[in-house]
């Protein structure tokens, strides 16, 4: 198939399932009141984004968002790297974190409650405690595809120790760095969602929550294409991104 | 002279001592409120004494756990092979699918619990769709793995079409597929536990919500601890599952290599 057969098709695709989203409840072959028409959504999607309550449940959720990136990117990519340079901690740490990765984090969600309270704090700790865990395995990766080779021949031609981070390893790891960058966001929002879902008075998740609640489809529906699009809007932004810093590797 | 360093099992297992040594004496000494963290010994004795409740709520959870990882295992390994194995499927949805990863699952809880209720049905539905993507793309990158050259030598030597599935293709991808079931069942574990805590009326993550409403902090870490060791032990069993049947593959290669295969762990959304 060539470039353009896949687009077409793939919009084609596209069109159908959002086709049979209005299709389909608007002529009760569904319940709509189970799944509201997607024309009814959108215009329930707009009305939300008019009204003061959810800019500040917006504001507050993407604050969040920040401030738990900001902190969970520097601390775990600085621990990953330092395991990783060093062959005694990876081989003591490693094999550890197989199992941290298969526990699920939101069983501590409590803890974070008693002692952050409910407030912004435990959102952004939760968070970044979530994320820093990915940061670091992505950081250890990171470092791990740095090829020794390379450095050797670096070493061998005389470059200084500035020379080869510069040249060698910051390049090598430049495409891994932005793919942490991304799934990190994945896992960061993943963790302010559910930690404002469970116990919040504020932001998104709260009032997704609370829309189910109360069997409010319409602005249920309205709210998951809202955190839906802005997701896989800033996964695609990196992504494109990602292919342009590796193409020399090919 | 250097001083040896300790085997870094050792180290492991002395960090899991201090764990637990830490666990048990900061609250009794005081250093931290038995609010924040109760005592390692209270935790057990609460298990201890209400073994009933807690074994019943397992018993729900893993009732979940297993119809849930028929959808995210079972759907997530056929349509994964499915799209990894068809050229045409692959370059079609393989990267729409990825895009959609992005997408925090959790914020369909709410839709399965108005749809299905707030019992064990719309966990499944959340635990199996929560994993399904993760093993879906996982078996689609390692159905691409199956060497070209497996294939080659059966055509060559006359294989039927038959024979070159059972005898090439399936063996060749079992490590895919005991990967998938690894990642799938933790993930699926998780996805259970979440939509537990979230909104239920039964199962272990309810046990560590309603507990916690009441600041029974004794009774919440309990069940943190049956949650610890039902993951660990699932993870434990699926990779011993794993070393298991895939060990024809470590021969010729070295151990180092060999070890690595069954032991990377794919970096996928745990929450």
């Amino acid at each position: 198939m060539t470039k353009t057969q896949i687009i077409t098709a793939r919009l084609a695709l596209l069109a159908l399932v959002l086709g049979l989203w209005q299709v389909l409840p608007s002529n009760n072959v569904i319940n709509p009141l189970l799944l509201p028409p997607l024309g009814d959504v959108l215009s329930m999607l707009w009305t939300l984004l008019g009204q003061p309550r959810v800019h500040e449940a917006i504001a507050t959720t993407a604050l969040e968002v920040l401030v738990a990136f900001i902190i969970a990117v520097p601390v775990g990519a600085t621990l990953g790297v330092i395991i990783a340079e060093s062959p005694y901690l990876t081989a003591i740490f490693k094999p550890i974190l197989f199992y941290v990765f298969s526990v699920p984090k939101s069983i501590f969600l409590p803890l974070f409650i008693l002692v952050f309270g409910i407030g912004f704090p435990q959102k952004v700790a939760y968070a970044a405690f979530t994320t820093g865990f990915v940061v670091l395995m992505s950081a250890m990766a990171a470092v791990e595809s740095v090829k020794a080779d390379h450095i050797l021949v670096a070493r061998s031609y005389g470059a200084t120790r500035g020379q080869i981070l510069t040249r060698i390893y910051i390049p090598s790891m430049m495409p891994i760095l932005l793919e942490t960058i991304r799934i990190a966001m994945i896992f960061n929002f993943t963790g302010v969602m559910i930690a404002e879902m469970y116990a919040s008075r504020t932001g998104i998740g709260h009032l997704i929550a609370g829309w189910g609640e109360n069997f409010q489809m319409q602005q249920l529906f309205a709210g998951v294409i809202l955190l839906a699009a802005t997701a896989i809007l800033f996964n695609e932004i990196i992504r494109s991104l990602e292919a342009r810093c590796s193409t020399w590797r090919t | 002279m250097t001083i040896r360093r300790p085997e870094p099992s050792t180290v492991r297992w002395a960090m899991l001592v201090t764990l637990l040594f830490l666990w048990e004496f900061v609250p009794t000494t005081g250093l931290l409120p038995e609010l924040f963290l109760p005592a390692l010994s209270s935790t057990l004795k609460v298990l201890y004494h209400d073994w009933r409740t807690y074994f019943g709520a397992l018993l729900v959870t893993l009732y979940e756990v297993g119809f849930a990882m028929l959808i995210s295992c079972g759907g997530g390994i056929l349509v994964g092979a499915l799209i990894g194995g068809v050229m045409t499927l692959r370059n079609l949805l393989l990267p729409v699918f990825s895009s959609l990863y992005a997408v925090p699952i959790v914020i369909l809880y709410p839709v399965f619990t108005a749809w299905f209720g707030v019992g064990s049905e719309s966990k499944i539905a959340f635990a199996g769709i929560y994993a399904f993507f993760p093993v879906m793309l996982s078996t689609a990158a390692g159905i691409r793995t199956i060497e070209p050259h497996f294939i080659l030598a059966a055509r060559a030597m006359g294989a039927t079409t038959p024979q070159l599935v059972t005898r090439v293709v399936i063996p060749a991808s079992l490590p895919t597929v005991f990967a998938g079931l690894r990642l799938g069942g933790a993930l699926t574990i998780i996805g259970v536990v979440v939509s537990e805590m979230l909104t239920s009326a039964a199962g272990i993550g309810y046990l560590v919500t309603l507990n916690r409403t009441i600041l029974e902090s004794s009774r919440v870490f309990a069940a943190i601890l049956m949650i610890l060791i039902l993951a660990v032990a699932y993870f434990m069993f699926a990779r011993a599952l794993e070393r298991r049947v895939v060990v024809w593959q470590a021969a010729g290669k070295q151990p180092q290599q060999a070890r690595d295969t069954t032991a990377t762990v794919p970096v996928t959304a745990t929450a």
